[in-house]
């Protein structure tokens, strides 16, 4: 797209996209948990973990002892719990059925690390959860399937996609929901998953660390809004998206908010450009680290300088550079790291931190305790 | 009202339709994933439109295969009469639908309509009335505005000028945020290959959807504006099928159809 024409659809929000924040209408009838509501109990605190023997990025395999180390260490850190055990336990019992969403949408590539949910669901069940009660979930069937998540994991738990075949509206419910038009579109609705508002009794976010085309970047807070609940992809289908606010607005819906008990980004590997689906390997970058909370928003400040400091370090634009001039419309542009589809929104985080309170944005009050695993 | 169960009829054995008779294009849904689209929507190649614009005409479909059994099924939806001229498949499939017409409750109900469009019968406007329909935007062609409605169309006024109409999409989308989505008859959602139509009296409405998808619509929500009872679901191609999620508790009534390929008919007793 030339300047010229961008400039024309910018001056037609009808066409393009509204450029003030869309009337967003929240239909829910569940209550906030206390408790759990996010940011939970540990707002503005992130434990980190890193560990050097995690993946060979050679060979791209990933050491399961190492992992088990992340995890435990993680845990102890949020939780201040002397035992790995006593950390779990402090956020599931045995009367619990979890939801673990995954991120695959870059499958099998770049995708929740198996070992590290075969190492969430051990936890889990070391703490009396039944497998029968663990559901390692995603919306789209082909992206998890491509992952097989089943062979990191007992046998009875479920590995399950809301969204089978793709469109099914039948395993979202349609009493929960967010109602927004961004452009006209005939479907305004965006229904949450029936697992999240029927079923689990808590959620763990296990998203991954990249960089986002239209987001800025997808962490916490986009893992959960855009894989719990339908028809999202509206919100991104021009330059200006409404990805800034939509996020915050799908994140904040109970019971979706206050089931999400814990979040675990897996950033042994992450991607700095072409995400979320990427079409090249040129932008994968190691990481080596975990980052383990209940504040989503406090997560996602830091993946933001950790995709930041990575583009700068390459020499590509800022996540937060909005020119007109580097967006290229054009098939397989986005492979060259400076361009981009859409005007990326990484504000997405501090707008759910100021308008719905999902977080602590401001850097200086994140506390981060950072461990060697 | 509407002629009750007004059906289709096979034109059989490479008979040809009345001279008079309007001929009208295969429904389906067209992909043309390579063609640039502000929304990714599919394209809809329906006739609504058309049988809403000629009620006293005769139209013709030329149907292969399942796309018999949608051209009956879309014929019968606006009441419109129609031949089906369709090859060996074709056939079997009209006489499916035409089985699961027969099914269908008979009933006097006139179409429901948010507003009215006064046709000047030009392209522009014809246009229009396929965009409109399309979406499900629910309209009432008029000799001259209705003052029942507090929106009636007409291309060329100061209100609906034609240089705006040119763009029909636009246009449509401004009437639709006019009449304001709340105050819709009927809604759907889950799909963009699902057209509608709402029939009603004082003590009963009927919903018709036509899919004009080869694959099935799973999970479709259906919003009627108005405080009906619990319906009944017939679906064609599925020996039963039941409403769920049904939720009345507004100013409207809401349930879900789990499942229709083709067309689906929900007879819903008004509260």
């Amino acid at each position: 797209m030339d300047r010229r024409l961008f400039l024309q659809l910018a001056a037609a929000p009808v066409l393009l996209g509204a450029e003030e924040t869309p009337s967003y209408k929240i239909v829910s009838h569940y209550q906030p948990a206390a408790g759990t509501h996010a940011p939970g109990p540990y707002r503005g605190q992130v434990a980190r973990v890193q560990s050097e023997t995690v993946i060979d990025t050679a060979s791209k395999r990933v050491d399961q002892a190492s992992v088990d180390r992340m995890l435990s260490a993680g845990m102890t850190t949020l939780t201040g719990q002397r035992s790995e055990k006593d950390a779990w336990a402090s956020f599931f019992n045995a009367g619990d059925l979890v939801g673990i969403k995954v991120n695959c949408s870059g499958a099998p590539d770049m995708c929740a690390t198996p070992e590290v949910v075969g190492g969430i669901v051990r936890n889990l069940m070391a703490v009396g959860v039944k497998a029968t009660n663990i559901y390692i979930y995603e919306r789209f069937l082909d992206q998890l399937n491509s992952v097989h998540y089943e062979r990191h994991v007992p046998q009875g738990v479920n590995v399950f996609a809301v969204e089978t075949p793709r469109g099914s509206l039948l395993n979202y419910d349609p009493k929960t929901y967010v109602e927004v038009s961004f452009f006209g579109e005939d479907d305004t609705r965006s229904c949450l998953a029936r697992l999240v508002t029927e079923r689990f009794t808590k959620i763990i976010n296990v998203p991954n660390a990249k960089e986002h085309q239209a987001a800025g970047v997808t962490g916490c807070l986009k893992n959960l809004a855009y894989g719990d609940f339908s028809n999202v992809a509206r919100s991104h289908m021009r330059e200006k998206t409404n990805t800034l606010s939509f996020i915050g607005t799908l994140a904040s819906v109970e019971p979706l908010r206050s089931k999400c008990v814990l979040n675990i980004m897996d950033g042994i590997r992450a991607i700095w450009h072409g995400g979320p689906i990427p079409e090249t390997r040129d932008y994968d970058f190691y990481p080596k680290t975990m980052l383990f909370g209940t504040d989503p928003v406090a997560i996602d400040r830091l993946l933001l300088d950790m995709i930041e400091e990575k583009r700068k370090a390459e020499g590509a634009p800022s996540l937060f550079d909005r020119s007109v001039d580097l967006i290229d419309r054009s098939r397989g542009a986005h492979k060259n790291s400076h361009r981009n589809t859409f005007i990326r929104e990484p504000g997405h985080i501090e707008y759910a931190a100021k308008h719905f309170g999902l977080g602590e944005y401001d850097r200086s009050k994140i506390k981060v305790a950072t461990v060697e695993a | 009202m509407l002629a009750a169960l007004l059906l289709p009829s096979l034109l059989a054995g490479g008979a040809e339709p009345p001279a008079d008779a309007v001929s009208l294009t295969e429904p389906k849904v067209l992909y043309r994933p390579n063609e640039a689209s502000a929304t990714r929507a599919p394209w809809i190649q329906a006739n609504g439109w058309r049988l809403l614009r000629s009620p006293d005409r005769t139209f013709v479909y030329r149907a292969k295969g399942d796309a018999a059994a949608l051209s009956t099924a879309e014929a019968f939806t606006y009441g419109a009469k129609a031949l089906i001229s369709a090859d060996p498949p074709g056939e079997e499939a009209f006489g499916r639908m035409l089985g699961f017409l027969k099914t269908l409750p008979e009933v006097d109900l006139s179409p429901v309509a948010d507003f009215g469009v006064i046709d000047d019968r030009t392209d522009v406007s014809g246009e229009l009335l396929n965009l409109l329909t399309r979406s499900n935007l629910l309209f009432r062609l008029e000799k001259a505005p209705d003052p029942a409605f507090a929106i009636n169309v007409r291309v060329g006024s100061k209100d609906y000028p034609l240089e705006e109409a040119r763009n029909p999409s636009v246009l449509a989308h401004r009437i639709r945020a006019q009449i304001g989505d709340d105050n819709r008859s009927l809604r759907v959602y889950g799909s963009e290959t699902v057209v509608a139509r709402l029939l009603a009296s004082g003590n009963q409405a009927r919903v018709l959807l036509l899919n004009y998808s080869s694959r099935p619509v799973m999970g479709l929500r259906v919003r009627v504006k108005g405080s009906y009872g619990k319906g009944e679901l017939r679906v064609f191609g599925l020996e039963s099928a039941q409403l769920t999620d049904w939720t009345a508790d507004g100013p409207a009534t809401e349930f879900t159809i789990p499942e229709f390929r083709t067309f689906a008919v929900i007879d819903l007793p008004r509260n």
